[in-house]
């Protein structure tokens, strides 16, 4: 299983068009964020501009570099006829899932880590502990994505597939406080955004804040329907194949 | 022999209305060449899916060295190159290839695996670039990959050119007689001619011929017999023409000037030509040739198209 790990590490990294809208896109975004809203500023009841859109935007390369990787990659290597092919190999079923979480898992570090870099340099001062703690954060909320995007992988055909990622990710980015913050009137609609919760993720580096069990709850929630609902369309999926 | 390597026991698989395989009861001993043929949709690929276990059977079992499909996919005792199996793009020939080697449970050397396959100079290439017939090639590496003990192949050689193609079935005899039991559909007839030392035909779902490519051939009548019989040289009977000895198959056609075109074909055509003359017929234009596999194959499922339209 290693093995299949590795090789799924090594595509993702060589995909260059990949890396570009993953990694650099939200880092190009983030810096135009900040100049739009001048840097000064702060939003959402007193939180940096930098330190806001920081975060939103790891979180939206984050989530973005899961979503495409697994569910554009699954959906197309399913009709490609891989997915058969490794099921003529001693390859127990689950390993080609786990392999493509694995190797969003690898995938989203740098789509954090660019960010967080520009930030620093920015002015973002967090303490060491801060940083990690956040970088962690964000790194383990991918998985809910992550489990989404295999879900989508196996429920829908490659030429869907693209937009029906588009549309689910842009909406729950502009719901979710990745453009802008999120209003009071849409509060109560946004619990339901697993992207919201994600970014309520950092809220804990703030002064006075501690990290938002809620937030915490309601990932862990959305992790367990998306990964029962990839495991239901997987076994759909096998039974077809 | 008392080992299996597969076998098939009254399997049955529809999909919605359509029957893809009809009871079929097959087993495959060690060593064996087979050769699976039949026209399309005959239900040779449906075949292979059960025999590997990526579908399951409506009726019946099938098993593979005595257990599960699956397990023996696990034990690493079964390579397979199927026609719908795709390749990971992005990736270089000599990863995949290292990763399928990587994954067997009793995998060979990378580089050996390339070498039998005949794709070294293609090593460093990105498998999303190669030709269908190099692509085909890169399949068949994935299925040696290890010491497999039963090797299925579907269509194999497909979009292969001819020297290839050669080379590919050169490369198939040296794992066959290593003693691995060889499993292939193909639409080539003279490929399971020269090759198989079993050919089974599959037509509708159903197995109608299972022997050696010889007996195949007898059995759709292995020689033509054909010639013209002239109103000059007198009146000939049809029941006649059907009691000539080895006959099994009689194609009759009269011409606007009288003269009959008689094509037979028979499982015995001296016997038959003699018994022409015994009858005190006078064939004109007689020629006897004999049937290729491709004409025996056709003759046999023909005629079953005719049985079940009766």
């Amino acid at each position: 299983m290693n093995t299949l790990v590795q090789l799924e590490i090594l595509r993702t990294l060589r995909n260059k068009r990949y890396l570009m809208f993953t990694v650099l896109y939200p880092a190009l975004l983030y810096v135009f964020f900040i100049n739009a809203y001048g840097s000064t500023d702060t939003v959402a009841g007193g939180v940096s501009v930098k330190a806001y859109f920081m975060v939103s935007m790891a979180t939206f390369g984050a989530v973005g570099a899961v979503l495409t990787g697994s569910a554009q990659r699954i959906s197309l290597e399913r009709k490609s006829g891989w997915v058969r092919q490794l099921r003529l190999t001693a390859l127990p079923g689950r390993a080609y899932t786990i392999a493509k979480i694995a190797s969003c898992a690898v995938t989203t570090l740098p789509a954090i880590v660019v960010v967080f870099v520009i930030g620093a340099i920015e002015g973002v001062s967090l303490s060491v502990g801060q940083w990690l703690g956040l970088g962690v954060a964000l790194w383990l909320g991918s998985f809910v994505f992550a489990a989404l995007g295999v879900a989508l992988g196996y429920a829908a055909q490659p030429d869907a597939v693209q937009p029906i990622v588009m549309i689910v990710y842009m909406l729950m980015a502009l719901l979710g406080g990745t453009w802008f913050p999120v209003g009071d009137s849409l509060k109560t609609v946004a619990q339901f955004n697993p992207v919201y919760l994600y970014n309520q993720l950092a809220t804990f580096v703030q002064p006075g804040q501690s990290l938002n069990l809620t937030a915490v709850a309601g990932l862990a929630g959305f992790l367990v329907v998306f990964v029962a609902g990839a495991a239901f369309l997987y076994r759909k999926d096998t039974k077809q194949a | 022999m008392s080992t299996e390597v597969a076998a098939f026991r009254q399997v049955s698989k529809s999909y919605g209305a359509v029957r893809a395989v009809n009871g079929l009861d097959l087993v495959l001993r060690p060593g064996e060449t087979v050769a699976l043929l039949g026209p399309n949709g005959a239900g040779k690929s449906s075949s292979l899916d059960l025999l590997l276990g990526l579908r399951e059977p409506d009726q019946g079992s099938v098993s593979l060295f005595g257990g599960s499909p699956r397990a023996a996919i696990e034990a690493g005792r079964v390579g397979a190159m199927l026609q719908s199996g795709g390749l990971l793009g992005e990736v270089k020939v000599r990863e995949l290839v290292k990763f399928a080697c990587g994954i067997h449970p009793r995998g060979h050397h990378p580089a050996k695996v390339m070498e039998q396959a005949g794709i070294t100079d293609l090593a460093e290439r990105k498998v999303d670039k190669l030709s269908g017939g190099q692509e085909q090639r890169v399949r068949f590496a994935l299925a040696i990959a290890g010491a497999n003990d039963l090797i299925v192949l579907d269509e194999p050689t497909t979009g292969m050119d001819v020297s290839v193609r050669q080379q590919f079935w050169a490369a198939m005899r040296a794992e066959a007689e290593a003693g691995r039991t060889v499993l292939f559909a193909t639409h080539y007839l003279e490929e399971a001619d020269s090759i198989a030392d079993r050919v089974l035909v599959l037509h509708r779902g159903r197995l109608i011929a299972d022997g050696t490519s010889a007996e195949i051939k007898a059995k759709a009548g292995a020689r033509r017999i054909s010639f013209e019989l002239h109103p000059a040289d007198g009146a000939a009977e049809e029941s006649v023409l059907r009691a000539l000895p080895g006959t099994v198959g009689l194609d009759l056609t009269t011409r606007p000037d009288g003269v009959r075109s008689v094509r037979i074909r028979s499982t015995d055509a001296d016997a038959g030509v003699a018994g022409l003359y015994r009858a005190g017929l006078y064939p004109r234009a007689l020629e006897v040739t004999s049937l290729g596999l491709e004409q025996a194959f056709l003759t046999i499922t023909g005629e079953a198209d005719e049985e079940s339209a009766r």
